[in-house]
Protein backbone atom coordinates (compact mmCIF):
# COMPACT_ATOMS: atom_id res chain seq x y z
CA UNK A 1 0.00 0.00 0.00
CA UNK A 2 1.28 3.46 -0.85
CA UNK A 3 1.38 5.81 2.14
CA UNK A 4 -0.69 8.94 1.82
CA UNK A 5 1.96 11.62 1.42
CA UNK A 6 0.03 14.15 3.48
CA UNK A 7 0.31 11.86 6.52
CA UNK A 8 4.08 11.64 6.50
CA UNK A 9 6.37 13.66 8.72
CA UNK A 10 8.82 16.13 7.26
CA UNK A 11 11.67 13.92 8.45
CA UNK A 12 10.24 10.91 6.60
CA UNK A 13 9.52 12.99 3.50
CA UNK A 14 13.15 14.14 3.62
CA UNK A 15 14.33 10.52 3.73
CA UNK A 16 12.20 9.53 0.75
CA UNK A 17 13.25 12.57 -1.25
CA UNK A 18 16.91 11.87 -0.48
CA UNK A 19 16.60 8.20 -1.48
CA UNK A 20 14.94 9.08 -4.76
CA UNK A 21 11.73 7.25 -3.80
CA UNK A 22 9.85 10.56 -4.02
CA UNK A 23 10.15 13.77 -5.98
CA UNK A 24 9.26 17.19 -4.71
CA UNK A 25 6.93 17.59 -7.70
CA UNK A 26 4.97 14.42 -6.77
CA UNK A 27 4.75 15.62 -3.16
CA UNK A 28 3.60 19.12 -4.11
CA UNK A 29 1.06 17.78 -6.62
CA UNK A 30 -0.42 15.55 -3.91
CA UNK A 31 -0.65 18.46 -1.46
CA UNK A 32 -2.14 20.76 -4.09
CA UNK A 33 -4.81 18.13 -4.85
CA UNK A 34 -5.63 17.91 -1.14
CA UNK A 35 -5.69 21.70 -0.90
CA UNK A 36 -8.26 21.89 -3.70
CA UNK A 37 -10.51 19.47 -1.83
CA UNK A 38 -10.15 20.71 1.73
CA UNK A 39 -9.01 24.32 1.95
CA UNK A 40 -12.48 25.78 1.40
CA UNK A 41 -13.68 23.80 4.42
CA UNK A 42 -10.79 24.68 6.70
CA UNK A 43 -9.84 28.17 5.50
CA UNK A 44 -6.19 27.58 6.38
CA UNK A 45 -4.64 29.25 3.34
CA UNK A 46 -5.64 32.58 1.85
CA UNK A 47 -3.43 32.18 -1.23
CA UNK A 48 -1.66 29.36 -3.05
CA UNK A 49 0.17 29.95 -6.33
CA UNK A 50 0.17 26.38 -7.68
CA UNK A 51 2.33 27.16 -10.70
CA UNK A 52 4.96 28.83 -8.53
CA UNK A 53 4.97 25.89 -6.09
CA UNK A 54 5.47 23.40 -8.93
CA UNK A 55 8.24 25.54 -10.43
CA UNK A 56 10.01 25.57 -7.05
CA UNK A 57 9.52 21.79 -6.78
CA UNK A 58 10.98 21.19 -10.25
CA UNK A 59 13.96 23.38 -9.38
CA UNK A 60 14.48 21.38 -6.19
CA UNK A 61 14.28 18.05 -8.03
CA UNK A 62 16.77 19.36 -10.60
CA UNK A 63 19.20 20.47 -7.87
CA UNK A 64 18.99 17.10 -6.19
CA UNK A 65 19.49 15.26 -9.46
CA UNK A 66 22.57 17.35 -10.15
CA UNK A 67 23.97 16.53 -6.69
CA UNK A 68 23.43 20.11 -5.48
CA UNK A 69 20.74 19.44 -2.86
CA UNK A 70 20.82 22.20 -0.29
CA UNK A 71 19.91 20.55 2.99
CA UNK A 72 17.42 18.62 5.09
CA UNK A 73 14.45 20.71 3.88
CA UNK A 74 15.26 20.20 0.19
CA UNK A 75 11.98 19.78 -1.67
CA UNK A 76 9.76 19.96 1.44
CA UNK A 77 6.90 22.50 1.44
CA UNK A 78 6.68 25.00 4.30
CA UNK A 79 3.48 27.05 4.68
CA UNK A 80 4.13 30.72 5.45
CA UNK A 81 2.01 32.84 7.76
CA UNK A 82 0.84 35.86 5.83
CA UNK A 83 2.86 38.34 7.90
CA UNK A 84 6.22 36.96 6.75
CA UNK A 85 7.59 38.50 3.56
CA UNK A 86 8.33 36.26 0.57
CA UNK A 87 9.43 38.10 -2.56
CA UNK A 88 6.77 38.06 -5.25
CA UNK A 89 4.04 36.64 -2.98
CA UNK A 90 1.15 38.51 -1.34
CA UNK A 91 1.89 40.00 2.11
CA UNK A 92 -1.51 40.92 3.49
CA UNK A 93 -1.50 40.11 7.23
CA UNK A 94 -5.11 39.07 6.47
CA UNK A 95 -5.95 42.78 6.36
CA UNK A 96 -7.76 44.89 3.79
CA UNK A 97 -5.07 47.47 4.53
CA UNK A 98 -2.44 45.32 2.80
CA UNK A 99 -4.70 43.41 0.40
CA UNK A 100 -3.01 44.86 -2.68
CA UNK A 101 0.57 44.30 -1.47
CA UNK A 102 2.99 41.88 -3.14
CA UNK A 103 6.24 41.74 -1.20
CA UNK A 104 9.21 43.24 -3.06
CA UNK A 105 11.71 41.40 -0.85
CA UNK A 106 12.40 38.22 1.13
CA UNK A 107 12.36 38.09 4.92
CA UNK A 108 15.42 36.60 6.58
CA UNK A 109 13.50 33.39 7.30
CA UNK A 110 12.42 33.16 3.64
CA UNK A 111 16.08 33.46 2.65
CA UNK A 112 16.96 30.74 5.17
CA UNK A 113 14.24 28.44 3.84
CA UNK A 114 15.37 28.96 0.25
CA UNK A 115 18.96 28.24 1.34
CA UNK A 116 17.70 25.00 2.92
CA UNK A 117 15.97 23.97 -0.30
CA UNK A 118 12.44 24.28 1.13
CA UNK A 119 9.41 25.04 -1.05
CA UNK A 120 7.80 28.32 0.09
CA UNK A 121 4.25 27.08 -0.03
CA UNK A 122 1.28 29.45 0.10
CA UNK A 123 0.07 32.15 2.44
CA UNK A 124 -1.53 31.07 5.71
CA UNK A 125 -4.59 32.72 7.18
CA UNK A 126 -4.28 34.66 10.44
CA UNK A 127 -5.96 37.19 12.66
CA UNK A 128 -5.54 40.61 11.10
CA UNK A 129 -2.01 41.90 11.87
CA UNK A 130 -1.67 38.91 14.27
CA UNK A 131 -4.16 40.47 16.68
CA UNK A 132 -6.45 37.77 17.99
CA UNK A 133 -6.74 34.25 19.34
CA UNK A 134 -9.26 32.69 16.96
CA UNK A 135 -8.48 33.69 13.33
CA UNK A 136 -11.98 35.17 13.31
CA UNK A 137 -10.33 38.56 12.80
CA UNK A 138 -9.07 37.70 9.32
CA UNK A 139 -10.48 40.26 6.89
CA UNK A 140 -10.74 37.62 4.15
CA UNK A 141 -12.16 34.45 5.62
CA UNK A 142 -12.42 32.61 8.89
CA UNK A 143 -10.29 29.53 9.51
CA UNK A 144 -11.85 26.54 11.27
CA UNK A 145 -10.55 23.85 13.58
CA UNK A 146 -10.11 20.65 11.53
CA UNK A 147 -11.09 18.57 14.58
CA UNK A 148 -14.48 20.32 14.76
CA UNK A 149 -15.33 22.69 11.93
CA UNK A 150 -17.76 24.58 14.18
CA UNK A 151 -14.89 25.68 16.39
CA UNK A 152 -12.00 28.09 16.11
CA UNK A 153 -8.48 26.84 15.35
CA UNK A 154 -6.98 29.43 17.71
CA UNK A 155 -4.88 32.32 16.58
CA UNK A 156 -3.33 34.37 15.46
CA UNK A 157 -1.43 31.59 13.60
CA UNK A 158 -4.71 29.70 13.20
CA UNK A 159 -4.17 29.07 9.49
CA UNK A 160 -0.77 27.49 10.23
CA UNK A 161 -2.15 25.14 12.90
CA UNK A 162 -5.25 24.24 10.87
CA UNK A 163 -3.16 23.50 7.76
CA UNK A 164 -0.98 21.09 9.71
CA UNK A 165 -3.91 19.35 11.41
CA UNK A 166 -5.69 19.00 8.07
CA UNK A 167 -2.62 17.52 6.38
CA UNK A 168 -2.39 20.40 3.90
CA UNK A 169 1.32 20.97 4.55
CA UNK A 170 3.98 19.19 6.67
CA UNK A 171 5.63 22.29 8.16
CA UNK A 172 4.50 25.85 8.80
CA UNK A 173 5.80 29.17 10.05
CA UNK A 174 3.91 31.04 12.72
CA UNK A 175 4.63 34.19 14.67
CA UNK A 176 4.07 34.61 18.38
CA UNK A 177 3.60 37.88 20.26
CA UNK A 178 1.57 36.58 23.22
CA UNK A 179 0.87 32.95 22.34
CA UNK A 180 0.01 33.09 18.65
CA UNK A 181 2.02 29.96 17.81
CA UNK A 182 1.39 27.92 20.95
CA UNK A 183 -2.34 28.56 21.51
CA UNK A 184 -3.45 27.45 18.01
CA UNK A 185 -0.98 24.54 18.17
CA UNK A 186 -2.70 23.40 21.36
CA UNK A 187 -6.19 23.80 19.89
CA UNK A 188 -5.29 21.88 16.71
CA UNK A 189 -3.20 19.09 18.24
CA UNK A 190 0.13 20.10 16.73
CA UNK A 191 3.51 21.24 18.08
CA UNK A 192 4.45 24.93 18.14
CA UNK A 193 7.58 26.56 19.49
CA UNK A 194 8.24 30.19 20.31
CA UNK A 195 12.01 30.63 20.40
CA UNK A 196 14.06 32.77 22.77
CA UNK A 197 13.61 36.42 21.84
CA UNK A 198 16.34 37.26 19.34
CA UNK A 199 17.06 33.72 18.16
CA UNK A 200 15.30 34.18 14.81
CA UNK A 201 15.56 37.38 12.81
CA UNK A 202 12.41 39.50 12.55
CA UNK A 203 13.63 41.09 9.31
CA UNK A 204 10.64 40.81 6.98
CA UNK A 205 8.14 39.98 9.73
CA UNK A 206 5.41 42.63 9.69
CA UNK A 207 5.75 44.30 13.09
CA UNK A 208 2.97 44.07 15.67
CA UNK A 209 4.77 44.53 19.03
CA UNK A 210 8.47 44.47 18.30
CA UNK A 211 9.76 43.70 21.81
CA UNK A 212 7.53 40.59 21.94
CA UNK A 213 7.27 39.30 18.34
CA UNK A 214 9.09 36.12 17.34
CA UNK A 215 8.80 33.87 14.30
CA UNK A 216 8.72 30.16 15.15
CA UNK A 217 8.23 26.66 13.75
CA UNK A 218 5.01 24.62 13.79
CA UNK A 219 4.72 20.94 12.85
CA UNK A 220 2.92 17.70 13.63
CA UNK A 221 5.80 16.34 15.73
CA UNK A 222 8.55 17.62 17.98
CA UNK A 223 11.21 16.23 15.66
CA UNK A 224 9.77 18.08 12.66
CA UNK A 225 9.52 21.26 14.74
CA UNK A 226 13.23 20.92 15.60
CA UNK A 227 14.11 20.40 11.95
CA UNK A 228 12.43 23.67 10.97
CA UNK A 229 13.81 25.62 13.95
CA UNK A 230 17.30 24.55 13.03
CA UNK A 231 16.85 25.95 9.53
CA UNK A 232 15.52 29.30 10.78
CA UNK A 233 17.89 30.25 13.60
CA UNK A 234 20.86 32.30 12.46
CA UNK A 235 22.39 35.69 13.02
CA UNK A 236 21.14 38.62 10.94
CA UNK A 237 22.53 42.15 11.12
CA UNK A 238 19.25 43.54 9.75
CA UNK A 239 17.47 42.83 13.05
CA UNK A 240 19.37 44.62 15.82
CA UNK A 241 17.86 42.32 18.48
CA UNK A 242 18.84 39.12 16.65
CA UNK A 243 21.81 37.28 18.09
CA UNK A 244 20.87 33.97 16.46
CA UNK A 245 23.94 31.76 16.68
CA UNK A 246 24.69 30.26 13.31
CA UNK A 247 26.80 27.39 14.64
CA UNK A 248 24.29 25.84 17.03
CA UNK A 249 22.08 22.89 16.11
CA UNK A 250 18.66 23.01 17.69
CA UNK A 251 17.81 19.37 18.10
CA UNK A 252 16.31 17.52 21.05
CA UNK A 253 19.37 17.14 23.30
CA UNK A 254 20.18 15.75 26.71
CA UNK A 255 18.45 13.09 28.76
CA UNK A 256 14.96 14.42 29.38
CA UNK A 257 14.54 11.95 32.24
CA UNK A 258 16.95 14.06 34.28
CA UNK A 259 15.03 17.31 33.83
CA UNK A 260 13.74 19.19 36.85
CA UNK A 261 10.16 20.24 36.18
CA UNK A 262 8.46 23.09 37.99
CA UNK A 263 4.68 23.30 38.18
CA UNK A 264 3.58 26.84 39.08
CA UNK A 265 1.34 26.95 42.11
CA UNK A 266 -2.30 27.63 41.30
CA UNK A 267 -1.93 27.36 37.51
CA UNK A 268 -4.13 24.27 37.32
CA UNK A 269 -6.90 25.82 39.35
CA UNK A 270 -9.16 28.76 38.60
CA UNK A 271 -10.45 29.01 35.06
CA UNK A 272 -8.87 25.76 33.80
CA UNK A 273 -11.36 23.28 32.35
CA UNK A 274 -11.35 19.96 34.27
CA UNK A 275 -10.46 17.92 31.19
CA UNK A 276 -7.51 20.25 30.46
CA UNK A 277 -6.32 20.01 34.07
CA UNK A 278 -6.64 16.20 33.92
CA UNK A 279 -4.61 15.91 30.70
CA UNK A 280 -1.90 18.24 31.99
CA UNK A 281 -1.76 16.48 35.37
CA UNK A 282 -1.32 13.20 33.51
CA UNK A 283 1.63 14.75 31.64
CA UNK A 284 3.16 15.83 34.97
CA UNK A 285 2.74 12.30 36.30
CA UNK A 286 4.30 10.87 33.15
CA UNK A 287 7.45 12.95 33.66
CA UNK A 288 7.57 11.94 37.32
CA UNK A 289 7.28 8.29 36.30
CA UNK A 290 10.23 8.75 33.95
CA UNK A 291 12.44 9.95 36.77
CA UNK A 292 12.08 13.71 36.41
CA UNK A 293 12.10 15.70 39.64
CA UNK A 294 8.80 17.55 39.85
CA UNK A 295 8.33 20.42 42.27
CA UNK A 296 5.92 23.26 42.84
CA UNK A 297 7.20 26.77 42.12
CA UNK A 298 5.89 30.22 43.00
CA UNK A 299 5.17 32.87 40.37
CA UNK A 300 3.43 35.46 42.55
CA UNK A 301 2.96 38.10 39.84
CA UNK A 302 1.23 35.79 37.38
CA UNK A 303 -1.98 37.82 37.64
CA UNK A 304 -0.16 40.86 36.25
CA UNK A 305 0.82 39.16 32.99
CA UNK A 306 -2.35 39.76 30.95
CA UNK A 307 -2.76 43.48 31.77
CA UNK A 308 0.99 44.05 31.40
CA UNK A 309 0.98 42.38 28.01
CA UNK A 310 -2.02 44.25 26.67
CA UNK A 311 -0.54 47.61 27.70
CA UNK A 312 2.91 46.89 26.22
CA UNK A 313 1.65 45.14 23.08
CA UNK A 314 -1.00 47.72 22.20
CA UNK A 315 1.39 50.60 22.89
CA UNK A 316 3.93 49.14 20.50
CA UNK A 317 1.21 48.26 17.99
CA UNK A 318 -0.19 51.79 17.96
CA UNK A 319 3.28 53.03 17.09
CA UNK A 320 4.16 50.28 14.60
CA UNK A 321 0.85 50.58 12.74
CA UNK A 322 1.31 54.32 12.36
CA UNK A 323 3.16 53.50 9.14
CA UNK A 324 -0.08 52.51 7.38
CA UNK A 325 -1.07 55.87 6.02
CA UNK A 326 -2.09 55.13 2.45
CA UNK A 327 1.00 56.88 1.08
CA UNK A 328 3.76 54.39 0.26
CA UNK A 329 1.98 51.01 0.08
CA UNK A 330 -1.25 49.30 1.03
CA UNK A 331 -4.76 50.67 0.84
CA UNK A 332 -5.36 54.30 -0.13
CA UNK A 333 -8.87 55.68 0.24
CA UNK A 334 -10.63 57.24 -2.71
CA UNK A 335 -11.62 60.05 -0.35
CA UNK A 336 -9.82 63.15 -1.54
CA UNK A 337 -8.92 66.20 0.48
CA UNK A 338 -5.92 67.06 2.62
CA UNK A 339 -3.18 64.48 3.26
CA UNK A 340 -4.47 63.98 6.82
CA UNK A 341 -8.02 63.39 5.55
CA UNK A 342 -6.68 60.86 3.04
CA UNK A 343 -4.62 59.10 5.74
CA UNK A 344 -7.50 59.00 8.21
CA UNK A 345 -9.89 57.63 5.59
CA UNK A 346 -7.35 55.04 4.41
CA UNK A 347 -6.75 53.77 7.95
CA UNK A 348 -10.44 53.75 8.83
CA UNK A 349 -11.33 51.76 5.69
CA UNK A 350 -8.30 49.46 5.85
CA UNK A 351 -8.24 48.31 9.48
CA UNK A 352 -10.77 45.91 11.01
CA UNK A 353 -12.39 46.31 14.45
CA UNK A 354 -9.83 44.45 16.59
CA UNK A 355 -6.94 46.38 15.06
CA UNK A 356 -8.75 49.69 15.63
CA UNK A 357 -9.53 48.66 19.22
CA UNK A 358 -5.88 47.90 19.94
CA UNK A 359 -4.60 51.06 18.22
CA UNK A 360 -6.98 53.13 20.35
CA UNK A 361 -5.94 51.31 23.52
CA UNK A 362 -2.25 51.70 22.70
CA UNK A 363 -2.75 55.37 21.88
CA UNK A 364 -4.43 55.88 25.26
CA UNK A 365 -1.77 54.12 27.36
CA UNK A 366 0.93 56.22 25.68
CA UNK A 367 -0.94 59.52 25.74
CA UNK A 368 0.15 62.56 27.74
CA UNK A 369 -0.97 62.27 31.34
CA UNK A 370 -1.53 58.48 31.19
CA UNK A 371 1.75 57.00 30.01
CA UNK A 372 3.22 56.89 33.54
CA UNK A 373 0.14 55.24 34.99
CA UNK A 374 -0.15 52.61 32.27
CA UNK A 375 2.83 52.17 29.96
CA UNK A 376 5.65 52.86 32.42
CA UNK A 377 3.98 50.79 35.16
CA UNK A 378 3.55 47.95 32.65
CA UNK A 379 7.28 48.05 31.87
CA UNK A 380 8.02 47.83 35.58
CA UNK A 381 5.59 44.91 35.92
CA UNK A 382 7.29 43.26 32.95
CA UNK A 383 10.64 43.53 34.75
CA UNK A 384 9.09 41.91 37.82
CA UNK A 385 7.54 39.05 35.84
CA UNK A 386 10.81 38.40 34.02
CA UNK A 387 12.75 38.37 37.30
CA UNK A 388 10.28 35.89 38.84
CA UNK A 389 10.48 33.56 35.83
CA UNK A 390 14.28 33.67 35.75
CA UNK A 391 14.39 33.00 39.51
CA UNK A 392 12.02 30.04 39.13
CA UNK A 393 14.12 28.71 36.23
CA UNK A 394 17.28 28.86 38.33
CA UNK A 395 15.86 26.00 40.40
CA UNK A 396 14.19 23.92 37.68
CA UNK A 397 14.84 23.28 33.98
CA UNK A 398 11.33 23.84 32.66
CA UNK A 399 7.98 25.14 33.86
CA UNK A 400 4.97 23.03 32.91
CA UNK A 401 1.43 24.43 32.60
CA UNK A 402 -1.55 24.03 30.27
CA UNK A 403 -1.07 25.97 27.03
CA UNK A 404 -4.65 27.28 27.09
CA UNK A 405 -7.16 27.09 29.97
CA UNK A 406 -9.95 25.55 27.87
CA UNK A 407 -10.30 23.58 24.61
CA UNK A 408 -11.20 25.40 21.36
CA UNK A 409 -14.43 27.38 21.68
CA UNK A 410 -17.22 27.67 19.15
CA UNK A 411 -16.91 30.11 16.26
CA UNK A 412 -18.49 33.41 17.34
CA UNK A 413 -18.71 32.42 21.01
CA UNK A 414 -16.33 35.12 22.27
CA UNK A 415 -16.43 37.52 19.33
CA UNK A 416 -18.31 40.21 21.23
CA UNK A 417 -16.16 40.06 24.35
CA UNK A 418 -12.54 41.01 23.64
CA UNK A 419 -11.51 40.81 27.29
CA UNK A 420 -12.55 37.15 27.52
CA UNK A 421 -10.57 36.47 24.37
CA UNK A 422 -7.51 38.20 25.83
CA UNK A 423 -7.64 35.82 28.80
CA UNK A 424 -7.01 32.87 26.42
CA UNK A 425 -3.37 33.94 26.52
CA UNK A 426 -2.91 33.82 30.29
CA UNK A 427 -0.39 30.94 30.25
CA UNK A 428 1.49 31.88 27.09
CA UNK A 429 2.02 35.63 27.58
CA UNK A 430 4.73 35.49 30.29
CA UNK A 431 7.23 33.77 27.94
CA UNK A 432 6.91 36.73 25.55
CA UNK A 433 7.20 39.32 28.31
CA UNK A 434 10.32 37.57 29.64
CA UNK A 435 11.79 36.70 26.22
CA UNK A 436 11.89 32.97 27.07
CA UNK A 437 11.52 29.96 24.77
CA UNK A 438 8.32 27.91 25.11
CA UNK A 439 6.68 24.98 23.37
CA UNK A 440 3.18 23.53 23.19
CA UNK A 441 2.96 19.74 22.85
CA UNK A 442 -0.28 17.75 22.39
CA UNK A 443 -1.13 15.72 25.49
CA UNK A 444 -4.71 14.54 25.20
CA UNK A 445 -8.22 15.23 24.05
CA UNK A 446 -11.37 16.72 25.46
CA UNK A 447 -13.93 14.84 23.41
CA UNK A 448 -12.69 15.35 19.86
CA UNK A 449 -10.74 18.47 20.75
CA UNK A 450 -6.98 18.40 21.29
CA UNK A 451 -5.39 19.66 24.51
CA UNK A 452 -1.75 20.72 24.81
CA UNK A 453 0.70 21.32 27.60
CA UNK A 454 3.20 24.14 27.70
CA UNK A 455 6.85 24.13 28.67
CA UNK A 456 8.86 27.30 29.32
CA UNK A 457 12.63 27.24 29.74
CA UNK A 458 15.55 29.57 30.39
CA UNK A 459 16.94 31.61 27.47
CA UNK A 460 18.37 29.37 24.74
CA UNK A 461 17.08 26.15 26.31
CA UNK A 462 15.22 25.15 23.12
CA UNK A 463 17.04 21.80 22.97
CA UNK A 464 15.79 20.91 26.46
CA UNK A 465 12.21 21.85 25.55
CA UNK A 466 12.44 19.72 22.42
CA UNK A 467 13.93 16.79 24.35
CA UNK A 468 11.20 16.98 26.98
CA UNK A 469 8.53 17.22 24.28
CA UNK A 470 9.93 14.27 22.40
CA UNK A 471 10.12 12.09 25.51
CA UNK A 472 6.40 12.65 26.01
CA UNK A 473 5.59 12.29 22.34
CA UNK A 474 7.50 9.01 21.97
CA UNK A 475 5.51 7.48 24.80
CA UNK A 476 2.09 8.66 23.60
CA UNK A 477 0.19 8.53 20.36
CA UNK A 478 -0.24 12.22 19.69
CA UNK A 479 2.55 12.86 17.17
CA UNK A 480 1.64 13.08 13.50
CA UNK A 481 -2.06 13.21 14.30
CA UNK A 482 -4.39 14.61 11.67
CA UNK A 483 -8.04 15.44 11.93
CA UNK A 484 -10.43 13.05 10.13
CA UNK A 485 -11.80 15.27 7.37
CA UNK B 1 -14.25 53.73 32.50
CA UNK B 2 -10.84 55.20 33.15
CA UNK B 3 -10.84 58.86 34.01
CA UNK B 4 -9.91 61.03 31.04
CA UNK B 5 -10.72 58.40 28.45
CA UNK B 6 -11.99 60.47 25.51
CA UNK B 7 -12.77 58.35 22.46
CA UNK B 8 -12.98 61.34 20.09
CA UNK B 9 -9.57 62.62 21.17
CA UNK B 10 -8.00 59.17 20.88
CA UNK B 11 -9.48 58.59 17.44
CA UNK B 12 -8.03 61.91 16.31
CA UNK B 13 -4.59 61.04 17.72
CA UNK B 14 -4.75 57.61 16.04
CA UNK B 15 -5.91 59.07 12.72
CA UNK B 16 -9.09 56.99 12.76
CA UNK B 17 -12.54 58.14 11.79
CA UNK B 18 -15.14 56.20 13.79
CA UNK B 19 -18.88 55.89 13.25
CA UNK B 20 -21.21 56.64 16.17
CA UNK B 21 -21.73 52.89 16.63
CA UNK B 22 -17.98 52.21 16.68
CA UNK B 23 -17.43 55.01 19.20
CA UNK B 24 -20.06 53.61 21.56
CA UNK B 25 -18.80 50.03 21.20
CA UNK B 26 -15.10 50.81 21.56
CA UNK B 27 -15.66 53.19 24.49
CA UNK B 28 -17.56 50.50 26.34
CA UNK B 29 -15.13 47.68 25.53
CA UNK B 30 -12.02 49.74 26.22
CA UNK B 31 -13.55 50.86 29.52
CA UNK B 32 -13.90 47.19 30.52
CA UNK B 33 -10.37 46.37 29.43
CA UNK B 34 -8.91 49.35 31.29
CA UNK B 35 -10.88 48.23 34.34
CA UNK B 36 -9.03 44.92 34.14
CA UNK B 37 -5.76 46.84 34.00
CA UNK B 38 -6.40 48.26 37.48
CA UNK B 39 -4.46 45.31 38.95
CA UNK B 40 -1.40 47.05 37.53
CA UNK B 41 -2.24 50.27 39.37
CA UNK B 42 -2.43 48.41 42.68
CA UNK B 43 0.63 46.18 42.25
CA UNK B 44 3.84 46.54 44.20
CA UNK B 45 6.37 47.07 41.41
CA UNK B 46 10.13 47.63 41.15
CA UNK B 47 11.18 51.26 40.83
CA UNK B 48 12.95 50.69 37.53
CA UNK B 49 11.86 49.10 34.29
CA UNK B 50 15.44 48.48 33.17
CA UNK B 51 15.20 44.74 33.77
CA UNK B 52 12.24 44.52 31.38
CA UNK B 53 14.71 44.37 28.50
CA UNK B 54 14.91 40.85 27.13
CA UNK B 55 18.17 41.38 25.27
CA UNK B 56 21.06 43.03 27.07
CA UNK B 57 22.41 44.99 24.18
CA UNK B 58 21.19 45.77 20.76
CA UNK B 59 23.76 44.92 18.17
CA UNK B 60 24.42 47.89 15.91
CA UNK B 61 25.63 47.03 12.45
CA UNK B 62 28.29 49.12 10.79
CA UNK B 63 26.97 52.33 9.31
CA UNK B 64 27.64 51.53 5.69
CA UNK B 65 25.38 51.80 2.66
CA UNK B 66 23.87 48.48 1.64
CA UNK B 67 21.47 47.26 -1.01
CA UNK B 68 18.09 49.04 -1.07
CA UNK B 69 14.90 48.62 -3.03
CA UNK B 70 15.08 50.60 -6.23
CA UNK B 71 12.60 53.29 -7.24
CA UNK B 72 10.90 50.89 -9.64
CA UNK B 73 10.19 48.32 -6.89
CA UNK B 74 8.99 51.03 -4.52
CA UNK B 75 6.65 52.76 -6.95
CA UNK B 76 5.28 49.41 -8.12
CA UNK B 77 3.75 48.82 -4.66
CA UNK B 78 2.72 52.44 -4.07
CA UNK B 79 -1.01 53.25 -4.32
CA UNK B 80 -0.28 56.00 -6.86
CA UNK B 81 2.88 57.11 -8.61
CA UNK B 82 3.98 59.34 -11.46
CA UNK B 83 7.36 59.70 -13.19
CA UNK B 84 9.09 57.38 -10.71
CA UNK B 85 7.70 59.27 -7.70
CA UNK B 86 4.94 58.42 -5.23
CA UNK B 87 1.98 60.79 -5.68
CA UNK B 88 0.11 62.14 -2.67
CA UNK B 89 -2.59 64.79 -2.18
CA UNK B 90 -1.27 68.34 -2.30
CA UNK B 91 0.58 69.04 0.96
CA UNK B 92 1.42 72.73 0.55
CA UNK B 93 -1.09 75.24 -0.83
CA UNK B 94 -0.08 77.54 -3.66
CA UNK B 95 0.94 80.95 -2.42
CA UNK B 96 -1.73 83.49 -3.21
Amino acid sequence: MVDALHELSAVELGRRLASGALTSRALCEALIARHRTLNDKVGAFTHLDEADVLAQADASDARRKAGRGRGPLEGIPVGIKDNVAVKGQPLTCSSKMLAPLVSPYDSHVAERLRASGAILYGRLNMDEFAMGSSTENSAFRKAFNPWDLGRIPGGSSGGSAAALAAGLVPLALGSDTGGSIRQPASHCGVVGLKPTYGLISRFGLVAFASSLDQIGPMARSVEDCALLLDALASADARDMTCFGPSDRAFTPAGDARKLRIGVPKGFLGKGVAPEVAAAVNAAVEFYRSQGCAVSEVELPSADLAVPTYYVVATAEASSNLGRYDGVRYGHRSAVSGTPVEMMTASRSEGFGPEVKRRILLGTFVLSAGYADAYYVRALRARAKIRAEYLAALSGVDVLLTPTVPTPAFKVGEKAADPLQLYLEDVFTIPANLAGLPAISVPCGKSGRLPVGFHLVGAPLSESKLLAAGRLFEDAHGYAHQQAPL
Amino acid sequence: MAEGFDIDHLAKLARLSLTAEEKALFASQLGQILGHFQTLAQADLPASADDARVVDESALRSDEPGPVLGAEAVTRIAPASRDGQISVPRVVDDES
